[in-house]
């Protein structure tokens, strides 16, 4: 029986001895924010990102890159999430590896939470300024009160540098200009060790005699008033005046330090300027659509009428900011995150142009691995299992005009 | 050495073995309380307590001391009833900012890089000085939570005024005033706590104009004396020997 316990000792202590080994010599970052795992109808049917610009791919500490685009707001925002009367525009990143210097819908600065309205389209531009060295993914997010983080597509940006070098000065309205890195940062240590000390002082105080066991007997025995001196008392006096005395003096000395200071700040933007877009000439009925699982294509039935003097072809489905394009028709030119871009994912089942004044019935597919890799596919276990998108057409003039598209959809199996 | 019998052979080696229970009971309270308020601190006081952008005038002042009154409350009971000891208060804060600053440095800012100035803790220690201090004067636990009680939230504020004094000078920024904590929460991005979570004086108090903190304090003070009587019961019920079987 030892010589078994023995052995299962052994085994387990090796055991443990490769699991850390292991783990010291493979430890990948674990660097994604969970985008995949968000509800896909969240993705397809609340905010969609379009002509998204990161303006670098690498940065270096202390220099600033933008994300800029246009969401739509989606006019059918499921029943299931709160709409988006306080919402604040953020950024997907892992913890302050960029600072956000500014961000701006509609060309108004919104440090606050801001409310959107349903069916409309608004610009937006963030400014970071890279602050932590690394490989990062940098996404578009929406927070919204009641509905939680929506978050757009990523794109990896890579910072270089060192983290050390990073200033972030900021002038305050008195003038002084301090690095709001480090600021106040020894006051507040200053105080936490000097509070901290007098407690510990305090706790010593007690402890430099026995404490527990003679006490307790002496409590036993009736005799607990012996245990507290009247030295003891004037101490305590002491300590008690003396903390009241300097929170006064720390209070007031502050005050004469600080003369000029302001409450918090919040507060809820309204009026938010969307993009005025042109009146829309193309329309689209969604006559059907179903999802393939086994060959991971959605396939709708389109009839697509032309109201334009222009003749229009589809070009590209834009869902969860996954862009299915028709390479004949449109092809993508920004830097697009290649797992985000489908470059030949839309066929059509005839993509001649579409005269003005004419309709015409269509079978789209939208094909690619991104339906599984981003999981777009488990819309089919949603509750309320519809998809929605944004279809783009392109005129001779390779003019663009953005359709929305929102219906059922049914998963076929086979 | 049958049952009945003294471990010790001395009174030199009582003394001694006296004073290794003493640092092994306090060692270990010490950090049984670390781990337990912490936990509760973190749960009730939360982000209140986390960040710069939340501690305002108001809601920041009324609800850490409420929170954070509970395990002095009850450790109080404790040390005072069984062995008239009175720094269950202090030795609580002490734990809990040990605690708070063990996590702070070493998660917020070493894990997730948040700066140190945008999330370190509040600081509790005068009020919780106070309260020991009432507790071993009076010998009386209603006095000490409506005097020590009272003095536990009245001296919040102004006990981290001075740390927080400097982070309310305000800056105008892109046509917006801000003071430079409200700048600390907007440049430090956190993608979990949008600007709409923040608690920042949601709710009345407006016919008090910008004097709100003192009000904020009164009333903090107030629901500390009751949240204390309640806490100070649990500790003398934890602390109690009904239910450990006689010998």
């Amino acid at each position: 029986m030892k010589l078994i316990k023995d052995k299962v000792a052994k085994l387990s202590f090796v055991a443990l001895l490769v699991t850390v080994t292991a783990a010291m010599f493979y430890a990948p970052t674990a660097s994604a924010h969970g985008e995949k795992s968000q509800a896909a109808f969240m993705r397809m049917r609340t905010i969609h990102w379009f002509d998204l610009n990161w303006s670098k791919d690498t940065v270096a500490v202390n220099d600033t890159m933008t994300i800029s685009g246009k969401f739509h707001v989606f006019a059918g925002w499921p029943e299931t999430v709160d709409k988006p009367e306080i919402s604040f525009l953020n950024i997907g990143i892992p913890g302050p590896v960029f600072i956000r210097q500014g961000s701006w819908i509609g060309g108004q600065l919104v440090p606050r939470s801001v409310t959107l309205e349903l069916g409309e389209t608004y610009e937006f531009k963030v400014l970071l300024k890279a602050r932590r060295p690394g490989d990062w993914h940098v996404h578009t997010m929406m927070n919204v009160k009641g509905g939680g983080p929506i978050i757009g597509p990523g794109k990896w940006v890579t910072v270089t540098g060192t983290m050390g070098s990073f200033t972030n000065p900021v002038t305050t309205l008195l003038g002084d200009t301090i690095n709001l890195e480090t600021y106040n940062l020894s006051n507040t240590y200053f105080w936490h060790a000097f509070w901290y000390g007098l407690g510990l002082v305090w706790v010593g105080y007690w402890a430099r005699k026995p404490i527990f066991v003679p006490r307790h007997i002496a409590m036993e025995a009736g005799k607990a008033d012996s245990l507290i001196t009247a030295g003891d008392r004037k101490v305590a006096l002491g300590f008690a005046v003396g903390t009241i005395a300097i929170v006064a003096f720390g209070m007031s000395s502050t005050n004469a330090a600080y003369p000029v200071t302001t409450p918090l700040q919040a507060g809820l933007l309204r009026g938010m300027k969307p993009i005025e877009l042109p009146a829309r000439t193309v329309n689209v009925k969604v006559e059907d659509a179903t999802y393939r699982v086994p060959g991971r294509a959605m396939q709708m039935t389109l009839t697509i009428t032309n109201n334009g003097d222009s003749a229009v072809r589809l070009g590209e489905f834009n869902t969860a900011g996954v862009r299915f394009l028709d390479p004949k028709v449109h092809t993508d030119e920004t830097g697009y995150p290649d797992d985000l871009l489908a470059e030949e994912g839309l066929s059509v089942s005839d993509n001649s142009p579409i005269a003005p004044g004419t309709s015409r019935t269509v079978q789209v597919t939208a094909s690619d691995a991104a339906w599984e890799v981003y999981r777009l596919a488990d819309l089919i276990y949603d509750p309320d299992s519809r998809f929605a998108g944004l279809l783009f057409f392109f005129d001779e003039a390779g003019n663009r005009q953005m359709v929305m598209v929102d219906a059922p959809l049914i998963p076929t199996f086979i | 050495m049958s049952a009945s019998q003294s471990a010790v052979r001395s009174r030199a080696e009582a003394v001694k073995v006296s004073r290794t229970f003493d640092w092994l009971i306090l060692f270990t309270l010490f950090f049984v309380v670390l781990g337990g308020y912490h936990i509760h601190y973190m749960l009730t006081g939360g982000d209140w307590d986390f960040w710069t952008d939340w501690k305002d005038r108001r809601l920041w002042v009324t609800v850490a001391p409420i929170v954070s009154i509970t395990f002095p409350a009850a450790v109080q009971a404790c040390l005072w009833w069984r062995y008239r000891l009175p720094f269950g208060a202090v030795v609580c804060i002490l734990g809990l900012l040990l605690g708070e600053w063990i996590n702070r440095y070493m998660n917020f800012w070493g894990w997730t890089y948040f700066p140190v100035n945008f999330c370190f803790p509040s600081n509790l220690m005068p009020g919780a000085i106070v309260l020991d201090v009432v507790l071993m004067l009076t010998n009386s636990m209603t006095i000490t939570a409506v005097i020590g009680g009272m003095a536990y939230g009245l001296l919040f504020y102004p006990g981290n005024w001075p740390i927080m004094a400097p982070l309310h000078v305000p800056v105008e920024y892109n046509g917006m005033m801000m003071t430079l904590a409200d700048l600390q929460g907007y440049h430090y991005v956190r993608t979990g706590t949008p600007e709409y979570i923040r608690m920042v004086e949601k709710g009345t108090l407006r016919t008090f104009g910008k004097d709100v903190a003192p009000v904020s304090a009164f009333f903090s003070a107030f629901v500390s004396i009751l949240i204390y009587f309640l806490w100070h019961f649990f500790g003398k019920w934890f602390a109690g020997t009904g239910f450990v079987q006689s010998s």
